[in-house]
Order: structure tokens, then C-alpha cells, then sequence
């Protein structure tokens, strides 16, 4: 723009500089023609006075470098000239000037010489005698005059020149400053330069406004967006159709241990899984898939659905989730059904083989008696069983349909003592109880439960000549009951593993011993209920210790 | 026609770890039947090897019109030849993982219950061929010259395992074709991990353009 204006400034002054040579020259020309054409006209009335006064004697001494002066006779015939032999001369009868002062007593005309650069000026006057006098002065043209002027000429141009860059300069940074110096980033702030352009700048700034606020806008929304992906605990990923990821939350990173840099590489860089592949090429064509992945030695499922955009896919949203609890607490009910299963079946296959060889009398009448207790006994144990899944099943249900009353955890241990005594006897057990009375809020039946289940296992895992100790201690704020025996203990690798549903440290023996395998299932439960905390202490050989910590 | 070259590059890329991937299954496919003893699982390794081979060919042709068409020259030629080379020792991975499985599902091999250290052995072959698909993921120079270094322990355990089974030999009673079959097997997982020291120089190779690699 600064150029801009300068090329015209200075194009209009030199424009106007050159026009002004121009005129000044024309008019110049002209009064100068006008002023020697006067001069001319007094110089020939003198000289003609001269010649009426004087003969041809007139020209003897007169001063004649500037003027030619030719007299001619009325004939036309040349009388006298200053520059040329007046015999050679033709007769100047024709000539304008000549004919116009021989009818008017004067006359004047103007010719141009066409060898020389210049014209010449006429002028005649008829004498007394009738002949006539007539002077003629050379005029430079105006070219010639221009041509005599240029030094100076050169001088004003170049001056003028000159003066009209630096101003046109000048002028132009002048005319540009006030643009250069606007904020567009504030464009109202200084607008001192131009009236014409604050239409201009309010739209600039109002669209400014307008950009700032969507701007923020969309910083809001994607902080919101990137808020919840980061805080959620599920992968999130977007890939677009070819697998480069678009986008890729904290929690995917780490799953897939992709680096800070994963964004804009192809998803399999980061993990290449044939199951992931399968579902994002599953995606690609437009289906929705599942699958299972294994990552740090959990179970992930990958969801992967195809975003449809204008009829084609356009991306593909990857989720991943945690699915190991989901898988492993499918695996504990498998298990359970299967153990159950299995756990039921064995004593009916008993009763029913035992009564199919009574049905079908191959035995003796008496031995149908041991028959009858052997089908009895695992009847019970059958009956065990049940009665000891219900408990469990009640006790999954929790602890809102209980109700806690007080109950003394001596009394109760007293009440089991007593029930147990017989079979305590039956293994040559010596059961004793030791404490204080301790009273918590809790529900009997289930308290009586965890109990006896206790004592229980302390007589059956023990050896002949044993001893079971129950312990009530009454603290502060919580009371502890422990049932020690000198049992054969548990080896510590099963220690973690005895109040699982069914297990037995000792597989091959569990018939012998009996028991469903559910005992220690339902304290843990009830203890759960209660809120109390389980320790196990036990050395194998030695005899083992449960503890348990009620609080009050 | 640049920005066509960048992206069949790029896709041959992607396709080199795709095969890469079926690879890391197949050889673990095997070495987990071989493990578990699960018949089912070595059953579907020979149908990988295919999938693996069909990628093979993909590939090459890839490769190979690439050459032709795009004339690439310094990297983008090293990493071309390389990936020429690689899906070669890929293609043998997978076949030998299938020969793996061949052996446990004829002569109903289970290592599980082997005092043999061939589970071990398969392990550290397949943490190789992992590490060398791993090492031209992410251009890697470190994981691949500790693939190459990583070889000396797989040999390691196929010279004990050799060693024991010689000691096997020496006992009459016990069942010679057997402890081929094993010998076999360690051999295979030998030469998995040789390939995958293989791939390993050539991922060096393709980046830093010295085909000596490691040692």
C-alpha cells in the first residue's frame, strides 16, 4: 500500500510538474512572439521614417546585425537589402506582407523557413515614395527555445523530482502509519486514523468476540469430554477406518502400555492381538463386536462398534473393560454347581446301590440292619449337605432380613460344648472353655453356627488323646473368640484357600472324616455378617488356632 | 505419488505386524498345547501356518511391487529389503510351529508333566520372537540386540535339555521315540529362536543400515 501510494504521488507530481513546463513554455512562446512582433513594428515605423527623411542613405551606418531590412520598389522589384545582393533577389511583388502594406500602408506576416529550426517575422511599411520598407527577424522555435532552456529546465525537473520522492514518501508512510499501527486483536482500541474504517473494525472485532466465545465453547466441551474419558476407568479409544488412533484415553494407554505418542499411529503398533484385529475388522465393515482379550493377566472385554457417518464408516470406537471379577465369579458358580452336583450325587449313588441289592434280595435278613444304618448315614449326610447350602444361600443374602439382639458368645460356647460332648468323647477329645462372658450384638443362630462349625472341625481334624480349647475374651471394644486345637493343622499353601466353598486340604481323606466342605464357608460368611475379622494361626502337626474378632 | 509411496509403506508396515502377530500366536498356541497337553489347541496351529503363508506371499508381492514401481532408495529401500527378508524367517517361525504341533498331536506329547525344562525353553523362544515383532514396532535398537544376546540362553537350554535326554537314552526301559520327539521339539524352539534373532538383525539392519548386527 505504502508503495502504492508513493508510485502515485509521485506520478501525479511529475505529471503535473511536466503539464506545467508545458503550458508555461506555450504561453511563454506566445507573449514572447507578440512582444518581438511589436518591437518589430517600431523598429520598421523608425526605419521608415529614416528612409523618408534620408534616401538609402538611411543604411549606410546603421547597426544592422539583428534585422534584415529589404526595400522593395512598387514594382516589387528589390531595391536594397542588408544581407543579399539586391540585383539577384526576385521580385517580393507576391509577398503577403509586401502586398498587404502596399494596400494598407502596412502589413505583417509570419513564414516558416524550412531549412532552419525557426520562422521568421515580416514586417512592411509603404514609404512616401511608395516603395516599401520591410524588416524581417528570425524567431527560434519553440523547440529550439526549450532546447536553450533544458539546463535550467533539467535542474527545476530534477530538483522537483527529488522534492517529490521524499515527499511522496513522506506522504505515504503518513497515509499507512495509522493501519499499521491498528491492534487487530482490539481493534476499537486506537482507531485514531480513519473514520472510514471503523465499520470495518467493529465487524472485525464483533467477529472476533464471536470466535473467542465458540473457541471457548469447544475448549469447554472437549474439557468436559476429555474429563470424563480420563476419569473413567474403562479404555476408551476412536480409531478412524484404517486403525491410526484419533484418540486414546489414560486408561487405554496403560492398559495397552501405549507411550504419550500413540495418538496418529496405527492401532497395531500399539497392541496386535489377533482377537483385536478380528473385532476391528469386524468394525470396519459396519458390525458391532465383542471379544475377550487377555492384558496384564486380566481379562478385557473390547467392544468394538463402527461409527456411521453419510452411509460409510468413518471410525470405530474401541471400549475396553474389566471383566476379570465378572469371568472369575462365573467360574466360583460353575464351580460351586459342578462341587454341589458331585457333593450330592456321591451318597445317593450309596442309598441307591445299598437299596438296590435289598430290592433285589441278594443279601441275608441280617444284613439288610447295616444296610439300613449305611443308607440312614448318608441320608444324613445328604440332609448336611442341604441344610448347610441353605445356610449358605441364606447367608449370601446378607444381613438385612437379620435380627441383632444381645447375645453372651460363653453361653453359646457352653450350649455347643455340651451338644458336641458326645462325638467329643466318640474321638477320645477333651473339649474345654475358658474366658469371661463377652455380650455383642449379633444373630444367634448364626453365632450358635460359627461356633459349633469351629468346635466341629477342631474334634474331627485332631487325633486321638487331643485337646480343644474354646477361649471368650471380653476387650474394650470388641470381644475375641478362639477355638485352638492339636489337631493336624493346616499346611500354610492351603491357608488362604479353607473358606472356599467345597474345599478340602485333603481331598482323599474328606469321606473318612466326613463333613460337606461348606463348614468354614458359612463362618467366614457369618463372620462377614458380623463384621468381625477371621485369623487363622496353624502349624502343621501341631494344631491350629481361628480367631475371631467381634466388634462390640 | 509420494504420498502413495508413504502410505504403501505405511501398510506394509501394518501388514508386517499383523504376520508378526500370528507368529507370537502360533508359536504360543503350540507351546501351550504342548504344556496343557490340549489336542485341540495344537489342531488349529498348521491352519495359522497357512494364514502365515498366504501373508508371505502377500507381502512379497507388496514388496516386490514397491521395488518396481516406486524405485526407493536409502531407508525406505533398507526397510523393503528387510521386510523381504523378515517375512522369510516369519514364514519358517510359523512353520516350525506347526511341525511343533505336528510332533505333540502324533505322539501325544504333554511336557506338563515333564521334568524336561522344554516348557521353560518354550517360553524364552517365544519372549524372543515377542521381543523381535516388538523391536521392529516400535524401531527399537536396544530390545533388538537384547534378542540377539537373549539367543545364548535358548541355546543354553537346549544343550541341558539335550544332555538329559542323552541320560535317557542310556536307560533301556525307556521309550527312545519319546525322547526323540522331545529332542525334536527343543530343536524347533532352537531354530524359532534363531529366526527371531534373524528378524532382530534385520529390524537393525533396516535401521541403522549395518547388516552385521550385535556381535
Amino acid at each position: 500500500m505504502t508503495k502504492r501510494i508513493f508510485r502515485s504521488t509521485c506520478f501525479v507530481a511529475i505529471a503535473v510538474l511536466i503539464a506545467c513546463i508545458v503550458l508555461i513554455m506555450g504561453a511563454l512562446y506566445s507573449y514572447f512572439s507578440s512582444v518581438q512582433m511589436n518591437q518589430l513594428h517600431m523598429q520598421t515605423a523608425l526605419a521608415a521614417q529614416g528612409v523618408n527623411n534620408e534616401g538609402l542613405s538611411y543604411f549606410d551606418g546603421l547597426d544592422i546585425s539583428d534585422y534584415r531590412i529589404t526595400l522593395v520598389s512598387p514594382d516589387g522589384s528589390v531595391l536594397y537589402d542588408c544581407r543579399a545582393d539586391a540585383g539577384t533577389m526576385e521580385n517580393h511583388l507576391k509577398r503577403e506582407e509586401i502586398q498587404e502594406a502596399l494596400k494598407n500602408g502596412e502589413g505583417e506576416s509570419r513564414r516558416f523557413s524550412s531549412t532552419l529550426s525557426e520562422s521568421s517575422l515580416y514586417c512592411a511599411q509603404k514609404l512616401n515614395d511608395g516603395s516599401v520598407l520591410r524588416l524581417s527577424v528570425a524567431q527560434k522555435s519553440i523547440f529550439t527555445l526549450v532546447l536553450g532552456m533544458s539546463q535550467p529546465i533539467c535542474v527545476v525537473l530534477v530538483v522537483a523530482i527529488v522534492l517529490s520522492l521524499y515527499l511522496a514518501y513522506r506522504l505515504s508512510k503518513n497515509i499507512v502509519r495509522p493501519l499499521n499501527e491498528l491492534d487487530l486483536d482490539d481493534p476499537l482500541s486506537n482507531n485514531d486514523g480513519y473514520d472510514e474504517l471503523s465499520p470495518l473494525l467493529k465487524r472485525i472485532d464483533r467477529q472476533q468476540k464471536q470466535l473467542k466465545r465458540q473457541a471457548n465453547e469447544m475448549q469447554k466441551k472437549q474439557d468436559e469430554f476429555t474429563a470424563i474419558t480420563e476419569s473413567m476407568n474403562e479404555g476408551l479409544i476412536l480409531l478412524n477406518p484404517k486403525g491410526t488412533i484419533i484418540s486414546i484415553n489414560p486408561a487405554a494407554a496403560k492398559l495397552l502400555d501405549a507411550g504419550q505418542f500413540s495418538k496418529g499411529k496405527n492401532i497395531l503398533t500399539v497392541n496386535r492381538s489377533l482377537a483385536l484385529q478380528e473385532v476391528i475388522s469386524d468394525a470396519v465393515a459396519g458390525k458391532s463386536a465383542e471379544k475377550i482379550i487377555e492384558l496384564h493377566e486380566r481379562h478385557y472385554q473390547v467392544d468394538a462398534s463402527p461409527v456411521i457417518s453419510d452411509g460409510a464408516v468413518g471410525g470405530i470406537v474401541l471400549l475396553l473393560f474389566d471383566v476379570t471379577e465378572k469371568e472369575d465369579a462365573e467360574q466360583l458358580r460353575r464351580e460351586f454347581t459342578a462341587n454341589v452336583s458331585h457333593e450330592l450325587k456321591t451318597p445317593l449313588h450309596s442309598i441307591s446301590g445299598y437299596a438296590e441289592i435289598i430290592k433285589s434280595d441278594l443279601i441275608s435278613p441280617e444284613d439288610i440292619k447295616p444296610f439300613a444304618s449305611k443308607i440312614y448315614s448318608e441320608a444324613q449326610r445328604m440332609i448336611q449337605l442341604v441344610e448347610d447350602i441353605i445356610n449358605l444361600s441364606h447367608l449370601d443374602e446378607g444381613a438385612d432380613s437379620m435380627s441383632f439382639e444381645d447375645c453372651d458368645l460363653y453361653l453359646m460356647a457352653q450350649d455347643t460344648v455340651a451338644n458336641l460332648s458326645s462325638e467329643a468323647d466318640a474321638s477320645d477329645i477333651t473339649v474345654t472353655l475358658s474366658g469371661d462372658p463377652a455380650v455383642i450384638k449379633g444373630v444367634p443362630h448364626m453365632l450358635s453356627g460359627i461356633i459349633y462349625n469351629l468346635c466341629d472341625n477342631a474334634i474331627k481334624y485332631n487325633r486321638p488323646g487331643g485337646k480343644v480349647n474354646i477361649d471368650i475374651r471380653d476387650l474394650a471394644s470388641s470381644a475375641i473368640l478362639s477355638v485352638r486345637d492339636t489337631g493336624i493343622g493346616i499346611p500354610p499353601e492351603h491357608q488362604n484357600r479353607i473358606f472356599e466353598r467345597f474345599y478340602r486340604v485333603d481331598k482323599s481323606h474328606s469321606k473318612e472324616v466326613g463333613g460337606t466342605g461348606l463348614g468354614l464357608s458359612i463362618v467366614k460368611h457369618a463372620a462377614k455378617i458380623h463384621g468381625a475379622k477371621v485369623s487363622v494361626e496353624s502349624t502343621p502337626g501341631e494344631g491350629t488356632c481361628i480367631s475371631l474378632e467381634f466388634p462390640k | 505419488m509420494r504420498f502413495k509411496f508413504d502410505e504403501q509403506l505405511e501398510l506394509l508396515n501394518e501388514e508386517l505386524i499383523v504376520m508378526g502377530a500370528l507368529c507370537e500366536k502360533a508359536i504360543a498356541t503350540s507351546a501351550e498345547s504342548l504344556a496343557t497337553g490340549d489336542l485341540e489347541l495344537a489342531g488349529g496351529v498348521p491352519e495359522l501356518a497357512s494364514r502365515i503363508d498366504r501373508k508371505e506371499r502377500d507381502i512379497e508381492s507388496l514388496c516386490l511391487k514397491l521395488l518396481l514401481q516406486q524405485q526407493p532408495v536409502a531407508k525406505d529401500l533398507r526397510a523393503i529389503s528387510s521386510a523381504l527378508k523378515m517375512i522369510t524367517d516369519m514364514k519358517r517361525i510359523g512353520d516350525q510351529s506347526a511341525d511343533i504341533a505336528d510332533i505333540i498331536l502324533t505322539a501325544h506329547i504333554n511336557a506338563g508333566d515333564d521334568a524336561l525344562s522344554i516348557g521353560d525353553m518354550a517360553s524364552a523362544a517365544i519372549k524372543m520372537v515377542t521381543d523381535s515383532i516388538d523391536a521392529f514396532v516400535k524401531k527399537d535398537i536396544d530390545i533388538a540386540e537384547a534378542v540377539i544376546d537373549y539367543d545364548d540362553i535358548v541355546d543354553g537350554y537346549f544343550t541341558s535339555i539335550k544332555s538329559l535326554l542323552t541320560q535317557r537314552f542310556s536307560v533301556p526301559e525307556n521309550d527312545g521315540e519319546y525322547a526323540l520327539d522331545l529332542l525334536m521339539i527343543a530343536k524347533y524352539f532352537e531354530r524359532i529362536a534363531d529366526h527371531a534373532v534373524n528378524i532382530a538383525q534385520w529390524v537393525l539392519f533396516s535401521i541403522t543400515g549395518n547388516r552385521e548386527g550385535g556381535n
